[in-house]
This record gives C-alpha cells, sequence and structure tokens, in this order.
C-alpha cells in the first residue's frame, strides 16, 4: 500500500490497485478489530506527507462498515477527506468528515440498490471533491456489501463498476488522475475472483 | 514499448491469510489476474513491509504488541 502511494504520487503509475493481508479501516491508533490490525491507508498518508510533502487527500470509503480506525486517526486532520458511506449520518463542523447512511435506504430501495448507493456516493462525495481539491483520491473498495456477502446490501458488480467509474472521473478533474484503489472487507472468493479484476481492467483501460 | 501506468501490488501470502473471516478470499490469485498483466500498459509488484518506525508514526506500542500476540 505505501509503495503503491508513492509510485501513484511521483507519477511513475497513473493509477494502482493495492490488495491487502491484513490491513483495514477498522484499524485506529490504539485499538484494532474487525481483522484490521495495522491501518494501511493511514500509514500511506503518512509516508507520503514525510517523505514527499502530500497535502490533501480525499477517501471514499465504501465498505459495509463504518471506517471508525480511519476516522480515528484522521479525525482531526483537516487535510483530509473522509467520505464513508455506512449505517448513520454525520457531517463534521469543518465538513472533512462525512458519513452517509446508506443501510436502510438500499435494503428498502431492493433491487434498486445499486443505483441508490452510487447516487449516494456521488451525491456525497463528487461535490466535496471538486471543492476540496484533493492531491490524492483513494478509494477503499470493500465488497462486503455485494448480495450474499457478510455485509449484505444487495449490490451487485454493476455498483462498483460504477464507483470505479465515479472515482476515476473524479480524479481526473481535481487530482491529476492520482488514484489509489484499496482492497477492504468482502469475504467470498468468488466475489473476490469476478470483481477485482473488472476493476483492474477499469483502472487500466483509464490509461492504455 | 507502453510504459506501465496501472500498478498492481499483492503478495502471495494474502492469498493464504487474508482477511481472516474467511482466509482465502484471494485463494485464485495472481491467476485471475492472467489476462491483465499481459496488458503492456499493466504491472505487478509484489508489497514489502514497512518499517516498524513508519508504523510507530500512526500507531501506539501497545497496539503493535496486541496484534503480535493476537491469535488470529
Amino acid at each position: 500500500m505505501v509503495a503503491a502511494a508513492q509510485r501513484v504520487w511521483l507519477g511513475e503509475l497513473v493509477n494502482a490497485f493495492a490488495f491487502i493481508g491484513a490491513g483495514g479501516h477498522h484499524a485506529g491508533r490504539d485499538f484494532f478489530g474487525g481483522y484490521c490490525c495495522l491501518n494501511d491507508v493511514a500509514i500511506a498518508i503518512q509516508w507520503l506527507r514525510e517523505v514527499h510533502g502530500l497535502g490533501r487527500v480525499a477517501i471514499l470509503d465504501t465498505d459495509a462498515h463504518h471506517g471508525d480506525g480511519t476516522r480515528d486517526i484522521c479525525g482531526d486532520d483537516p487535510t483530509v477527506l473522509h467520505v464513508c458511506l455506512c449505517g448513520s449520518d454525520h457531517v463534521s463542523a469543518d465538513g472533512t468528515k462525512v458519513d452517509v447512511a446508506v443501510y436502510r435506504r438500499c435494503l428498502e430501495a431492493a433491487v434498486r440498490s445499486d443505483e441508490v448507493y452510487l447516487e449516494a456516493a456521488e451525491a456525497a462525495f463528487a461535490p466535496r471533491v471538486r471543492s476540496f481539491r484533493p492531491d490524492l483520491l483513494i478509494w477503499y473498495f470493500g465488497f462486503d456489501g455485494h448480495r450474499g456477502d457478510y455485509g449484505d446490501l444487495g449490490l451487485t458488480a454493476a455498483c462498483y463498476q460504477g464507483l470505479v467509474g465515479l472515482t476515476l472521473a473524479l480524479a481526473s478533474q481535481a487530482c491529476g488522475r492520482r488514484l489509489l484503489v484499496v482492497l477492504g472487507g468482502g469475504s467470498r472468493t468468488d466475489l473476490a475472483t469476478s470483481l477485482i479484476p473488472a476493476i483492474i481492467a477499469r483502472l487500466a483501460d483509464a490509461t492504455g | 514499448m507502453v510504459t506501465p501506468r496501472t500498478g498492481i501490488f499483492y503478495h502471495p501470502s494474502f492469498s493464504q491469510r487474508s482477511y481472516l473471516t474467511v482466509g482465502r478470499r484471494l485463494a485464485a490469485f495472481p491467476g485471475a489476474l492472467k489476462e491483465l498483466l499481459a496488458l503492456p500498459q499493466v504491472i505487478l509488484f509484489e508489497s514489502q513491509p514497512v518499517s516498524d518506525e513508519l508504523i510507530l508514526k500512526v500507531h501506539t506500542p501497545d497496539l503493535i504488541r496486541a496484534v503480535a500476540q493476537d491469535p488470529l
């Protein structure tokens, strides 16, 4: 994750996909859980800041559960925009920490859950990215909200294709196409095997 | 010759013990990347560990100890 962020930041790559071992957004400064031992995103940001002078970072967190660890570490940092789609609504006083309640909306939408989720992500993230003007965009991609996985929100592959399209477009508009996609939650081998290559294919198409 | 523009960062250990809810969710990798890696603009890197010094700028020593002692 650190190496991926560094290569994207230095322009050696336009975008990257980072697999993980036991990193993740539930690891806070002094706590861990949800099978997230260390916060890979926060560590990468720390490295880019110290070594390469990174300024502002925008994170879209679409894992099914709240990114409590990332929020714990970056919560007081106004140079990190963290928009998390989860189970409750919240906007920090400075507007850089945002939670969007999607559980009920997706469950009520049933077969339209992809559409509802994508609309929520775009409405919460796109205008904030445009005004925040980040130097780097990170999409924390969990697939646990896929239909049949442990955070089932009724989502399908179409939703994740929509999200990669959204993040690619915003990275192009806001930060010179610098986009880092980081694997989050999700447990099913069949879903990982189909969803991840399809996302990387979109990243590659955008640079080919 | 096309310069690689999209990086994939992966380590074989991720396919053996990754996100411990199931543990082998990435069992099909890196094989599932075969077609992508044939593209000239895509390059695969093997993830490397970072230093304890860097981790300790984000996490407390107590967290590091707790993670090391966790039976998972």
